[in-house]
């Protein structure tokens, strides 16, 4: 069933476009990878998905369960289901670790009409979860990624991911800045995550990722529109020949 | 009928009231009254009001700038003297600056005076609180404050301003012995139609350590001026506040941290948040002296500006006379983080909601500092009614 249908998007920062018409459709239960070079569009893509104020969208359209996700603010989509772990989480000096993930889970039990959770229970519920990935007490009693390694940092979205429970994630470089042990966790962390009820995208510029998290399909994004699709081979062969082939090929 | 009032009979107040006479309100020309303009200041000191019986445990209450209650609930090593002694009056106003219009007005116009002894080596547990409230519209408030904290001495003073005068002008000299460790913490709330216009200076000797934090919250009209004299080595200084404004408020922050001796530490951390069309001004001046070597003198201000017609004014400059120092200053004027409010918002979290972590993060970040329990404590519940009051 569809989860997540991008049509024709077209969006410019200021006055550049940066995506010239993008066509993308993810199933529930698929996980997709986006590749490309630096420049080529993908941290763009990711913004323009979650609702980043300063990215407009010219044309096209962003449907989540059928519904145009256009006019909602970031919170908005973030609660109909929509999550980006990003590639550069912020450091929220002054923001208690725990009433930060409190206040996000509260946010979706609200929207879900569910009742917020007891503090109690959610205190037991994070840690549960934390301590899979490798999050200790130490670092969920810290101000939100202050003091976070870069590898911690990651870890942390992974958790509000599994907290967050959201039907569409949006992975945007999680790979960058991981040493090999750190990578693993964090896509174990990713892959227990994947379900029939959630579908997933995964921006990356290394194949690396991909051999940790397996994609059912794989997009190649240049110059703002992707230039070619494929299963999990295509991911392989930017890793034997690059970008250039397929680009020029394109 | 009144007893003789200081203010009448000691000849360092007349001359103070001489002075201010002549010299008229500061004008935008004054000298660190760039920011800050004076009018309509009701200067007509309250007379003597009389005690109460009632004594809180280490609370001193003044109303109308007088002790009303307290000198017989002070906790052992500490021990209060009325400023009748003009040889007093001496030693406290040699602390004060020559011709400085706060000097001047509140020595011309004294209210009460108290000298308040911490006995050296005494290590006060309990808090010490200031509280001064009462007072009535067109009136105001001068109190003189003298403590003199002794060698080795250790203690907290809580200055707790909720007065209801037309003008609160508090001046405050507190001297540190050798090796002496204060916290003090001031919090103003006065009225929203007074004028609080405070002089504290920190006279600080050897191996001594203040830790000294400022809120304010209160008044229309605002200036606390602080000087912290560093006049031995190894003094370790910390200077630091926050002002709150909305509505018409202004709060006005004035510092000079003057290192004079080699080997002191000082550090200021100023945050501001201003909502409507408030203004806040932070002046501070950090100087060291020729002989002051291997002073370390940091300073850093904030304002975060909720209203894009609230403003904020930054003055920090350094006067540095000495080659071996390590000094920095930095002062930023802003309004919240876009990419901390996306961050928020992207998990879920309502735009007001995003807001309000972030202003309560900024604020509370900045009550870090104050090292004791009780003293932050009175200090998140004021930021906590102003947080509630402002953004609801």
């Amino acid at each position: 069933m569809t989860l997540l249908e991008i049509k024709n998007l077209k969006a410019k920062i200021g006055d550049t476009e940066i995506l010239h018409g993008i066509d993308l459709t993810i199933d529930r239960g698929e996980v997709h990878a986006i590749m490309g070079p630096n420049g080529s569009g993908k941290s763009t893509l990711s913004y323009v998905l979650s609702g980043r104020e300063g990215y407009e969208v010219t044309d096209g359209e962003i449907l989540l369960d059928g519904e145009s996700v256009l006019d909602m603010e970031a919170d908005e989509r973030a609660r109909a289901g929509m999550f980006l772990a990003f590639q550069y989480p912020v450091e929220l000096p002054g923001v208690g670790g725990m009433a930060f993930l409190r206040a996000a889970v509260n946010a979706r039990l609200r929207e879900a009409g569910k009742d917020e959770v007891d503090q109690l229970a959610f205190v037991k519920m994070v840690r549960a979860k934390a301590k899979e990935l490798g999050v200790g007490d130490e670092m969920l009693k810290r101000a939100v990624n202050v003091g976070f390694s870069g590898g911690e940092k990651k870890r942390y979205e992974i958790l509000q991911m599994a907290l967050l429970e959201p039907s569409i994630a949006v992975l945007d470089e999680t790979d960058s800045g991981l040493d090999v042990d750190a990578l693993r966790i964090v896509s174990e962390g990713v892959n227990a995550l994947r379900g029939e009820e959630r579908g997933m995208l995964v921006i990356t510029h290394y194949q690396r990722l991909l051999s940790h998290i397996v994609p059912d399909h794989v997009h190649i994004l240049a110059g703002g529109r992707i230039i070619a699709s494929g299963d999990k081979s295509l991911a392989l062969e930017v890793e034997e020949n690059g970008y250039a082939g397929i680009i020029n090929a394109a | 009928m009144q007893p003789d009032l200081l203010r009448d009979s000691a000849a360092l107040c007349r001359q103070a009231k001489d002075n201010f006479i002549a010299n008229a309100l500061p004008t935008a020309k004054t000298e660190d009254w760039i920011y800050t303009r004076l009018s309509d200041l009701a200067v007509n000191p309250a007379d003597k009001v009389a005690d109460e019986v009632a004594s809180e445990n280490a609370v001193l209450s003044f109303a109308s700038g007088w002790l009303i209650s307290g000198a017989d609930a002070l906790p052992a090593g500490v021990s209060l003297t009325d400023m009748q002694d003009e040889s007093l009056l001496a030693e406290f106003a040699a602390h004060l600056p020559d011709d400085h219009f706060l000097s001047d007005l509140s020595l011309g116009h004294a209210t009460g005076a108290y000298v308040i002894d911490v006995a050296a080596g005494a290590h006060v547990e309990t808090p010490l609180q200031l509280v001064f409230s009462g007072g009535q519209s067109g009136q105001s408030a001068h109190p003189l404050i003298y403590v003199r904290v002794g060698e080795g001495a250790a203690c907290q003073i809580a200055e707790i301003h909720n007065a209801e005068a037309s003008l609160s002008a508090p001046v405050m000299v507190m001297t540190l012995a050798d090796s002496a460790n204060v916290d003090h913490m001031k919090c103003q709330k006065d009225d929203l139609q007074s004028h609080h216009l405070a002089l504290t200076i920190f006279a600080i000797a050897e191996k001594a350590q203040i830790n000294s934090f400022t809120a304010a919250i209160g008044s229309a009209l605002g200036r606390h001026e602080t000087h912290a004299h560093l006049n031995g080595e190894n003094c370790d200084v910390t200077l630091s506040s926050l002002y709150l404004g909305r509505g018409t408020q202004h709060q006005d922050m004035t510092t000079r941290m003057l290192h004079h001796m080699p080997n002191c530490t000082s550090n200021q951390v100023i945050r501001g948040v201003l909502d409507d069309t408030a203004r806040g001004v932070f002046q501070g001046k950090v100087l060291v002296a020729r002989d002051a070597q291997k002073t370390d003198g940091q300073q850093m201000s904030r304002a975060l500006l909720l209203s894009r017609k609230a403003e904020a004014d930054a003055k920090p400059e350094l006067e540095i006379y000495a080659d071996d120092v390590v000094c920095s200053h930095g002062a930023t004027v802003g309004e919240l983080d876009e990419t901390h409010l996306f961050y928020l918002k992207s998990r879920g979290i309502q735009e007001a909601q995003a807001r309000n972590m972030l202003i309560e993060a900024f604020l509370l970040d900045a009550l870090e500092i104050v090292r004791h329990d009780q003293l932050s404590e009175i200090l998140e519940h004021a930021v906590h009614d102003w947080m509630n009051e402002t953004l609801s």
